[in-house]
């Protein structure tokens, strides 16, 4: 469970989370909804201790996350809005083994991990494929790879559609129902939840850094107006 | 643009502290006098550790095209006096079998950074030297590596977008200033979020590498090593 108790985070003196409490329970599907500057990446980062908070905590399964920020970060495993600023190998196989290399893990668990990881994306068997030979929706789920590799309980994803096509966002939404199917709690960091909103057990709007509300999404809906998000139904105009 | 690619070749089965020996070798072998013999030895190696690897002479030498032509700059420099006779042919010459050694050994490069996992070579220096320096060789290797191609994509998309708003009728100081800020920002923020993704992970100094493996190929191999830089001893 990560739970964030009146969190505050400042960027040059100006707040960008401001006394900001909720809660995601162990397989929850939660979205954490907001325009642009709403701190929804702010918050996430607290969530495996890239930040540190002003005041408040964030507590992982129990533990302050800044205590013990390796625990934090192998429990919150952690997917970026651009997985070309994630990827740190050449090589499908080189980048999903990052992590459990880091963690000292023996080679046949790395092996192990490496495999599982991969065959959970639909990805198995291409280790040896370079990252910049695929497609924006094949890198996707490596990145995603990559972050199960640390066999996390919980998965945040940063924006994860952004520059997707729509078949690669089925793809990438297939990834995550799945995983939630198997108890992991997703966190999906949005400003568009017209394909996410029948999936979510809660949504949490954010806006100018403070919680606007914390409802399941029937009761969500009628509020999204309130924090400029794209809903279901939306057009340009 | 040079980067590692998967294969099977018996390049890419080398152990990669295997190639880097080689590479040293080599080198030293190529810096010694550089007679035309020698230098058409150490151009037939370098020939053979490209077709060996798997790379086309052609892509070795389209990635390193900006380095040849620098190269070439320095006989052409040598032939110029600021006199009569304006040009000369003795120093030009001296000055091409100089700058000619290099090219094998980009060669040799070539064929390394082509057939070499960047973690496998992360590796290969950690367990070569020990300690807080060879973590520091080896982490700072593997960023290079990784941050290049990035680099290159950004300078790329750059100059397409300074070129797309008619930037090409600006001056060339006024496109080098602009593109060297870009990319200046640019790199500043690709490590900054690298440097993100890393903590993530969890990064570590001393991860578990790859197994490293000495095998029959590579001894054969450092034997040939060793005997290629024995000839700096040879007169040829």
């Amino acid at each position: 469970m990560i739970t964030v108790d009146n969190l505050t985070h400042f960027f040059d003196g100006e707040p960008a989370l401001d006394g900001v409490s909720l809660t995601i329970e162990d397989g929850e599907w939660v979205l954490l909804a907001g325009p642009n500057g709403s701190g929804k990446t702010t918050l996430v980062r607290h969530f495996n201790a890239l930040f540190e908070p002003d005041s408040g905590e964030v507590t992982v399964d129990g533990t302050p996350a800044g205590d013990d920020p390796v625990a934090a970060r192998t429990s919150v495993g952690m997917v970026f809005q651009s997985p070309r600023d994630q990827f740190v190998a050449a090589t499908v196989g080189a980048d999903v083994a990052f992590g459990p290399e880091n963690l000292g893990l023996d080679h046949d668990e790395i092996d192990r991990r490496v495999e599982a990881a991969l065959a959970a994306v639909q990805m198995a068997g291409r280790e040896d494929e370079r990252i910049d030979s695929l497609s924006g929706g094949e890198q996707a789920r490596v990145a995603i790879a990559g972050a199960l590799a640390m066999e996390p309980d919980h998965l945040v994803l940063d924006e994860p559609f952004a520059g997707l096509d729509w078949p690669a966002q089925r793809s990438v939404l297939r990834q995550l129902d799945d995983r939630y199917a198997e108890g992991m709690s997703i966190v999906v960091v949005t400003h568009d939840v017209r394909d996410l909103l029948s999936r979510a057990d809660s949504v949490v709007g954010l806006r100018d850094g403070s919680v606007v509300f914390d409802l399941p999404p029937e009761q969500a809906r009628d509020r999204l107006s309130e924090i400029d998000v794209r809903t279901p139904g939306d057009s340009s105009d | 643009m040079l980067t590692y690619t998967p294969g099977s070749t018996v390049v890419h089965r080398l152990d990669p502290r295997t190639k880097l020996c080689f590479q040293f070798g080599f080198a030293v072998a190529a810096f010694a006098t550089p007679t035309v013999l020698r230098l058409a030895g150490l151009f037939v190696v370098g020939i053979a550790s490209l077709s060996l690897s798997g790379l086309a002479i052609r892509e070795a030498l389209r990635a390193y095209w900006f380095v040849l032509l620098v190269l070439l700059l320095g006989p052409l420099i040598a032939a110029i006096t600021l006199g009569s006779p304006w040009l000369r042919l003795d120093p030009a010459i001296e000055s091409l079998r100089s700058v000619a050694r290099i090219v094998p050994i980009l060669f040799v490069s070539a064929a390394y950074i082509h057939a070499t996992p960047v973690r496998d070579t992360r590796a290969a220096i950690q367990q070569t030297i020990p300690g807080r320096p060879g973590q520091l060789l080896g982490v700072g290797v593997a960023l290079t590596f990784r941050y290049i191609p990035v680099l290159r994509d950004d300078l790329r998309q750059i100059r397409d977008a300074v070129s797309a708003r008619g930037g090409d009728t600006r001056s060339m100081q006024d496109r080098t200033g602009r593109i060297a800020t870009l990319i200046l920002a640019r790199a500043l923020s690709h490590s900054d979020r690298l440097s993100v993704a890393l903590q993530t992970r969890c990064f570590a100094w001393n991860p578990t590498l790859p197994r490293l493996e000495f095998a029959r190929r590579d001894y054969l191999v450092l034997g040939a090593t060793v005997l290629l830089a024995a000839t700096v001893f040879v007169p040829l």
